[in-house]
C-alpha cells in the first residue's frame, strides 16, 4: 500500500524523521478553520497517487489566507490523470539550498534490505543513477532492527557528505530505518531530502510503500487504503476478496482466473495472438457460487469489456461452483461473448451446468482452445 | 531416488487441527505419505486422524523422529510456526500460506540458511514426489511418476504444466512449488542442486514469473553446475509495469527490473530452453526426453 504524501508525512513525524510541517484538509470548510496553522507563505498540494502533479496544477503557493482559499477551492475536486482530488495537503514553505535522495528498501537478490543514499536528489532515482551512478551510496544491510554507525559513516565517506551534517543525517537514517522495519516497509523514501538554507535536513517529499500482508499490524494506515484506490472495481473486488487488475485501457478481454500464474499466462496467449486483454480477476482459491456471481458481474461491468474469458483450472475451486455461479450471474451480464474453461476438480458437472444453461456460452477444451476461440472470434 | 518428499519421509504437520490441516492430512495419508505428528498449541494430547497432537514441535520432534513438517497455519502465525521448526531441529520446512509479510520472510530466510535448514514456500502447494508421497495441498491427481523434474513459483501454471505432461505420459521425479512471494525461504538456485544430483530426473523445468532476479539468479548458476537440460517459462510478459499481478513477487518495478525480457535473455544464454506457453513446455520436453 502505497500512502499518499501527507500519510507519509505522518509517520515520518510518528518515528520523528525530521521533516516539513503541514496539515491535511478535504472540505473547504475544514480548509477555513484550519487557518492559522501555518505561517505564510504556504503550498498547497493534491493528494493523489500519480506523478506530475505540479504540471497539472495540483501544487501551489498561497502568501495569505485569500489566496489560500482560493487556491485550496481550485485544487480540492479538481481531476488530476482522471483521479479526483479529495484532499489536500497544505505544508510550509521552505528555503532549499540543496536536495539530496535518501531511501530504504528491500534487495530481492540478496534478500536484505538497503540503504540508497545520493547527495543529488530531486529526481527520480533511476535518472540520478543513470547520470551519476559513482555518487550513489548502495549498501546492503544485516537483518535487524537498527543500522550502526559504522554502515553510515561509509555512506558518508562514500558519498562526500560535508561534516556539518553528518549528525543530523546519521540521525535521520536511523530513525528512517527504524520506521522501514516496524511499518513493514517495502520501501521508505525521503526524496527530497533537503538541507534548508538555516543549514537543516529535512523531509520534503516522501514515499512509503507498506506490505499490504502486514497490514493487519498497521491498524491506523489501513484504514486509509480505500482512501487511495481510486478504481471503483478495484474497491468493489476486495470487498469479495478478489484482485481485480486493470491492465490495458484499449482492451476489449476480461480474465477470470483462480490463481496469479493462471491468469499472466493467459495474458500472455491472448496478447501473442494480437488480441488485448483490458482487465483481469483473480479469484484466488475455492470461490464459491454466489462470490463467482459477483466476480463475473465486476468485470462485465467493465464498459470495455465486449468479451469474457473465464478459465479455471480447478483444485481447492470446484468448477460445479463456478458454473453455478455463471449460471446465476448470466442474466444480469450484458457482454458479447463469455468463452469458458474448466479443468480439475468437478469438471464434469460443471460443465452440464454450463450445457444446460444453453445460450452462446463457447465452452472450450483447454488454455489454448480457449484462446483459439477468442480469436477466431475476433475475426468475425 | 527423489528428494525432499518420498517413502522414507516422517512428517508433522503443524496446524493439524485447522479445517485445511485436517482436510489435507487426510489426503496426504491417502496418497501414502507417513505423518508422524501434529502440532497445535493448546490441543496437545488429542488425535486426528489417528495422528497424535503435540503442543509443540519439539516434542513432537522428541517422539517422533520427524524429518520434515508441513505449516498449514495463517499467514498471520506462519513466521511463529516456521521459527519454531527451524529452531527444533526439523531439517526440512514446507510452508503454504499466501500472504505472508515480507519482512518475517525476510528473517526467516536467513534463519533457515544459518541453521541449515530446507525451508520451502511460502504460497506455495508445497512438495509433491508423484507415487511416493506429498506434503502440501497439490490436486495430486494430475501428478504422475516420471523421470521429469519440475519447480514453480506459480500453483496454476505448475498444474498446467503437469497436466499436459500426464496427458502425453510423461510423469515427474519430485515437483517443487517455491512458491510466488518476494522473498521465498528456498529459490530455484537452492532448489537446483537437488535435481542435479537426483539420479531419477533427466529434465528440469523450471516454472518462474516476472518480478525479482530468481530466474537471473538461476541462469547464473545453471552455466557453472546444471549438466541437466533446463526448460524454462517465464509468465507475466504482457502484465503492465509496477503492478501487482497476484503474486506478492511477481511485479516490474517502474525501472523494468524484474521483467521477462531480462530473465530469458540470461536464461538463453545460460543454455536454458526457452518456452512461450504451457503447451510449448511440452513441446521442448518430448524433444529432450
Amino acid at each position: 500500500m502505497k500512502l499518499l504524501e501527507y500519510k507519509a508525512h505522518e509517520v515520518f513525524h510518528e518515528y520523528e524523521v525530521p521533516s516539513i510541517n503541514g496539515f491535511t484538509v478535504s472540505t473547504l470548510d475544514e480548509l477555513e478553520q484550519a487557518d492559522g496553522k501555518l505561517d505564510y507563505p504556504v503550498v498547497i498540494k493534491a493528494q493523489v497517487q500519480t506523478g506530475n502533479r505540479g504540471k497539472a496544477g495540483g501544487i501551489k503557493f498561497a502568501e495569505n489566507r485569500e489566496q489560500l482559499l482560493k487556491q485550496g477551492a481550485e485544487i480540492l475536486g479538481m481531476s488530476i490523470k482522471g483521479l479526483e482530488v479529495k484532499r489536500i495537503f497544505i505544508t510550509e514553505k521552505v528555503h532549499i539550498d540543496k536536495e539530496m535522495y535518501l531511501s530504504f528498501t528491500m534487495d530481492r537478490k540478496t534478500k536484505l534490505g538497503v540503504l540508497i543514499f545520493s547527495p543529488e536528489g530531486g529526481v527520480d532515482i533511476n535518472e540520478i543513477v543513470e547520470k551519476n551512478p559513482e555518487k550513489v551510496a548502495k549498501v546492503i544491510l544485516p537483518a535487524g532492527e537498527e543500522i550502526d554507525d559504522f554502515t553510515l559513516q561509509y555512506v558518508i565517506d562514500k558519498t562526500g557528505l560535508k561534516q556539518s551534517y553528518h549528525d543530523e543525517f546519521k540521525n535521520i537514517c536511523k530513525k528512517l530505518y527504524r520506521m522501514y522495519v516496524h511499518y513493514d516497509c517495502l520501501l521508505a523514501e525521503i526524496n527530497p531530502l533537503v538541507i534548508t538554507s538555516e543549514g537543516h535536513l529535512k523531509a520534503l517529499d516522501g514515499k512509503v510503500d507498506i506490505d499490504d500482508n502486514a497490514l493487519y499490524r498497521h491498524p491506523n494506515v489501513r484504514e486509509f487504503r480505500d482512501e487511495i484506490t481510486e478504481n471503483p472495481l478495484v474497491l468493489q473486488a476486495r470487498g469479495f476478496d478478489f484482485l481485480y487488475i486493470p491492465i490495458k485501457e484499449r482492451g476489449n478481454i476480461g480474465v477470470i482466473s483462480n490463481g496469479s500464474g493462471m491468469i499472466m499466462s493467459s495474458i500472455d496467449l491472448i496478447s501473442q495472438r494480437g488480441m488485448e486483454v483490458t482487465c483481469a480477476l483473480d479469484l484466488g482459491g475455492g470461490a464459491t457460487a454466489d462470490r463467482i456471481q459477483e466476480a463475473l458481474k465486476i468485470v462485465a461491468s467493465n464498459p470495455q469489456v465486449d468479451t469474457v474469458f473465464i478459465n479455471i483450472f480447478g483444485g481447492i475451486t470446484r468448477c460445479d461452483e463456478i458454473a453455478e455461479g455463471v449460471k446465476q450471474s448470466i442474466a444480469e451480464i450484458d457482454t458479447n461473448r463469455l468463452v469458458i474453461r474448466l479443468e480439475g476438480t468437478n469438471k464434469e458437472k460443471g460443465l452440464q451446468i454450463i450445457r444446460d444453461i444453453g445460450g452462446n456460452i463457447e465452452l472450450v477444451d483447454g488454455l489454448y482452445e480457449g484462446v483459439d476461440a477468442l480469436a477466431e472470434g475476433m475475426k468475425k | 531416488m527423489s528428494f525432499f518428499v518420498d517413502e522414507n519421509t516422517r512428517l508433522i504437520v503443524q496446524g493439524i487441527t485447522g479445517r485445511e490441516g485436517t482436510f489435507h492430512t487426510e489426503q496426504m495419508q491417502q496418497y501414502g505419505t507417513t505423518v508422524v505428528a501434529g502440532v497445535t498449541p493448546g490441543k496437545g494430547g488429542t488425535e486426528v486422524l489417528g495422528v497424535p497432537v503435540y503442543n509443540t514441535v519439539r516434542e513432537a520432534m522428541e517422539r517422533h523422529e520427524a524429518n520434515a513438517s508441513v505449516l498449514f497455519v495463517p499467514p498471520k502465525f506462519l513466521y511463529g510456526a516456521a521459527y519454531e521448526a527451524i529452531m527444533s531441529g526439523v531439517p526440512l520446512v514446507m510452508t503454504i500460506a499466501e500472504g505472508t509479510p515480507v519482512h518475517d520472510m525476510l528473517k526467516l530466510h536467513h534463519l533457515a540458511k544459518e541453521k541449515g535448514v530446507q525451508l520451502i514456500g511460502p504460497n506455495s502447494f508445497g512438495v509433491i514426489s508423484p507415487g511416493k508421497a506429498k506434503a502440501g495441498f497439490m490436486a495430486h491427481r494430475i501428478f504422475s511418476e516420471g523421470r521429469v523434474g519440475v519447480m514453480s513459483r506459480s500453483a496454476t501454471n505448475c498444474y498446467e504444466t503437469v497436466f499436459l505432461l500426464k496427458n502425453a505420459g510423461i510423469g515427474q521425479s519430485t515437483v517443487v512449488g517455491v512458491g510466488g512471494d518476494m522473498i521465498p525461504g528456498s529459490t530455484f538456485v537452492d532448489v537446483l542442486p537437488f535435481y542435479e544430483k537426483d539420479p531419477d530426473t533427466d529434465v528440469v523445468i523450471m516454472i518462474g514469473e516476472i518480478g525479482g532476479s530468481e530466474e537471473e539468479l538461476a541462469a547464473e548458476y545453471i552455466k557453472e553446475h546444471v549438466s541437466k537440460p533446463v526448460i524454462a517459462l517465464i509468465a507475466g510478459k504482457n502484465a503492465p509495469k509496477d503492478t501487482s499481478m497476484g503474486h506478492a513477487g511477481a511485479i516490474v518495478s517502474p525501472d523494468g527490473e524484474g521483467s521477462a525480457e531480462s530473465k530469458e535473455e540470461k536464461l538463453r544464454a545460460a543454455g536454458v530452453h526457452i518456452a512461450e506457453s504451457t503447451e510449448d513446455i511440452l513441446r521442448i520436453v518430448k524433444t529432450l526426453v
